[in-house]
């Protein structure tokens, strides 16, 4: 009898792991795990990389170094609902869409006056510290621009090779998560 | 199973139903956004062609613009163009197709504002352009500006949106 007690503990286990696995009625599991697979499926597709985060991968070099050309990344679209986008933030700027944005890091906030001297970037008139720079712009002086109640200037990492300018609100879908 | 078939059938049948009313019947903005990505495939070209089918294509590019079209584009990297009339649209279109071995033009985003007539549109749409071999995609926001005529949408304005605009 003591000879045939760890046979049945382990044939009892091994029917505890298989219904843990695919329970009593592997019928019924199995069509429980294809209801869950086709729910996961419609909730990430269609809501959660569509409304709140957002893979995108990255073309061109004008993040760079901070972001490499080719690279992937994930936008938070969350992320300004309760607070406002600030200094330093790097954003996803959608165009017509957002199947095609820009990837720009925010250096103006609303009402302040930008420009650029020497590469470096003032703001209302004071030079402001980038540590994450390490391109700066060959132009040597930019004209101030204002920006309205609801405008951020914003431009790339990569000072040399780098679109740059005020953008609305509106267009901001989130921030960059890595 | 055989409770379900009439059901399963009817339902084939009305997805049938709704797909064809859409085909012969399709709604400003369907027949707008299909007429759009017809013209990105018309601009689009590769080097297979022979000379005569990239003559014909770039031909057909003129079909989806009226004869008094106006092109004002500045696209980053390539500075400001404009264009008067489709014979400018098309000698540009095939200066294109000479200077360049293939390209690849996609809309990946358009947002159509139809005017309350219906006969004319406004579409403001994201262009992307891919030179294959070259690294860098280039990507522009424009506004289409779309009237019927005859029956067929035709671009007769185009303009581009500077997304980032250093002036106000």
């Amino acid at each position: 009898m003591s000879i045939m007690e760890p046979a049945a503990t382990t044939t009892r286990w091994a029917g505890r792991v298989r219904i843990a696995l695919i329970g009593r009625d592997p019928k019924r599991t199995l069509m429980r795990a294809a209801v869950l697979a086709v729910f996961c499926y419609i909730f990430f597709k269609f809501f959660f990389f569509k409304m709140v985060i957002l893979p995108v991968r990255i073309e061109g070099n004008s993040m760079f170094p901070t972001y490499h050309d080719r690279g992937w990344n994930y936008v938070n679209k969350l992320a300004y609902r309760h607070s406002e986008p600030q200094r330093g933030d790097v954003v996803s700027i959608r165009m017509s869409g957002e199947h095609v944005m820009f990837l720009k890091r925010i250096v103006g906030l609303p009402g302040e006056t930008v420009a650029f001297e020497h590469g470096n970037l003032l703001i209302n008139g004071k030079p402001m510290l980038e540590p994450y720079l390490k391109f700066r712009s060959p132009a040597p002086k930019l004209a101030p621009v204002t920006l309205g109640p609801d405008e951020y200037f914003v431009i790339g990492d990569n000072r040399m090779n780098s679109d740059e300018g005020r953008i609305k609100r509106e267009r901001i879908v989130g921030r960059v998560i890595l | 199973m055989k409770r379900w078939a009439p059901v399963v059938l009817g339902m084939a049948v009305i997805a049938a139903a709704i797909w064809l009313w859409m085909v012969l019947f399709p709604s400003p903005e369907r027949a707008i956004r299909s007429r759009l990505n017809a013209l990105a495939k018309a601009i689009s070209f590769d080097s297979k062609g022979g000379l005569l089918t990239q003559a014909y294509n770039a031909q057909k590019v003129g079909e989806f613009f009226t004869a008094d079209v106006d092109v004002e584009v500045d696209v980053s990297g390539y500075g400001p163009m404009s264009f008067h009339g489709r014979d400018e649209v098309l000698q540009a279109a095939a200066a294109a197709r000479s200077q360049l071995s293939s390209l690849k033009v996609e809309i990946p985003d358009m947002n159509i504002t139809l005017d309350p007539d219906k006969q004319g549109a406004k579409v403001n749409l994201t262009g992307k352009a891919m030179v294959p071999g070259e690294r860098d995609v280039t990507a522009q926001e424009f506004n289409f500006f779309l009237k019927k005529v005859n029956g067929k949408w035709m671009i007769y304005k185009v303009e581009t949106v500077k997304t980032l605009a250093w002036a106000e």
